[in-house]
């Protein structure tokens, strides 16, 4: 169920977690859970501002719940690995139609003289 | 009705107005901030189509630093560390918006422009008044733009350029620093009707382990509860040099927050993180301490506290000093601990 999502070691991205993936340049990243690691503790529902994590049931899951990424709500804000008190939260390619059309910004924005 | 206030001709039915950002690009969210009771809502800053890669969104963009995950965020202080750009739609989107928010919302809604060349601004606002929107609010101070725009080059021009063209009251957005003042004045001659004080500051965070900035290598937009302490100055200190209403934000985390701008001057309060950090019911909460407060001390308008800590406020030649001289003799002597024991 969880597509492969980057480390931290193999982003050429770097910055402080969450790290974007090295696939950033085909596709925008998008956030999802591993729900083995998720322990249904209700913080990330609420910090998410574009409704894209819902608390779904798993009777399989050791908390009986785990919290699920809705990707095409998710704009790859990065909030909820803030939320994420067991770092269940990584990065996956977005592929979701429509997700893609970001564009690079313009070089005046790169300028740091500016 | 304790806290009914009229800002630039409108009435609002509390002071706290959502500030422009993430918690207001999207018509649901206006609902959610008018059945909190919020008093108004500034919306998301529409680019010109000149930045229109500004509706494009870097991810991630939010980074929240000196915060414990372990206690999610239940520690007094945070910084909100984001790249937050402009509204994500076109211009007609934008116009739509502001339709669907007006058929929809009793609270006012506040447009949020950006744009450079004076004729653009002048347009922009102009499709703001025409979209039916209450007043528009002028964004000349994000953080996370190129900031080659020159307050006297570029903005005083695009603010005369909306007050000539439109109806509706006009907000301008500053950025804290040195420049408030003057600058605050200096809108309020060219008739904006209002000043919002501040944006958020640019900042920047680096990763000692990778040797860079964090995030995407460029300052982002820096805010928190500690903020208030700043823009509380910088409202108290416009607050004497201009006449026109103050709409003070930054770092609002409760209703105390919201009073101490009020006794500062401003006649509205804009927050936003405590929205992201604890959820669209601090707005409610936020309105229910003001009027607890206002119940315990007996008063009936925020109008009768507005300004009090401005009116108390000391000049320093005023501040009673006592003498620093040491009273064991004179301090420029060099002990070393030795010669201290003896």
């Amino acid at each position: 169920m969880t597509p492969t999502a980057m480390t931290n070691e193999q982003s050429k991205y770097p910055g402080l977690h969450p790290l974007p993936p090295s696939f950033v340049r085909e596709f925008p990243p998008v956030a999802v859970v591993v729900e083995e690691k998720c322990i249904a503790c209700d913080r990330c529902p609420p910090l998410c501002f574009f409704d894209a994590i819902v608390m779904e049931h798993r009777s399989q899951h050791k908390y009986k719940r785990t919290a699920v990424v809705v990707t095409e709500n998710c704009t790859g804000c990065g909030l909820c690995f803030e939320a994420c008190p067991v770092d269940a939260f990584e990065w996956v390619p977005d592929k979701t139609p429509g997700a893609g059309s970001s564009k690079a910004t313009g070089e005046s924005e790169r300028d740091l003289s500016a | 009705m304790l806290l009914t206030t009229s800002f630039v001709g409108l009435t609002l039915q509390s002071p706290v107005i959502v500030a422009s950002g993430p918690a207001s690009h999207d018509v649901n969210q206006i609902r959610l901030a008018q059945e909190q009771k919020a008093g108004a809502v500034v919306l998301k800053t529409a680019c010109s189509d000149k930045y229109a890669h500004m509706r494009s969104w870097p991810r991630p963009r939010y980074k929240l630093l000196d915060w414990d995950k372990q206690i999610a965020g239940r520690s007094k202080a945070f910084s909100l560390y984001a790249y937050e750009q402009g509204y994500s739609g076109t211009l007609a989107d934008y116009w739509q918006f502001i339709r669907v928010c007006k058929e929809h919302a009793s609270i006012p809604i506040i447009g949020s422009i950006f744009a450079d060349e004076a004729q653009e601004w002048r347009e922009l606002a102009m499709k703001v008044e025409q979209s039916g929107a209450d007043a528009v609010e002028l964004d000349i101070s994000s953080p996370h733009r190129p900031g080659s725009l020159g307050f006297e080059t570029t903005f005083v021009a695009a603010i005369k350029a909306v007050v000539g063209a439109v109806v509706i009251p006009v907000l301008v957005k500053l950025s804290p620093g040195p420049d408030v003042v003057p600058q605050s004045l200096s809108a309020q001659e060219c008739g904006a009707k209002a000043v919002t004080l501040c944006n958020r500051l640019r900042g920047v965070d680096v990763d000692i382990e990778n040797q860079r900035p964090i995030l995407h290598g460029y300052f982002g937009g820096i805010g928190g509860p500690w903020a208030k302490y700043y823009t509380l100055r910088h409202v108290a200190e416009a607050a004497q040099a201009v006449s026109i209403p103050i709409s003070g934000t930054g770092g609002t985390m409760n209703g105390e927050d919201v009073i101490k701008y009020v006794m500062l001057g401003a006649t509205t309060v804009q927050i936003l993180s405590v929205i992201m950090i604890n959820g669209w019911e601090s707005i409610g909460q936020i309105n229910g301490e003001i009027e607890q407060y206002m119940t315990r001390t007996g008063i009936s308008s925020l109008d009768q506290i507005r300004g009090k800590a401005l009116e108390a406020m000391t000049h320093p030649d005023e501040i009673i000093r006592w003498s620093g001289e040491s009273k064991k003799g004179p301090r420029n002597i060099w002990t070393d601990d030795k010669t201290a024991e003896e």
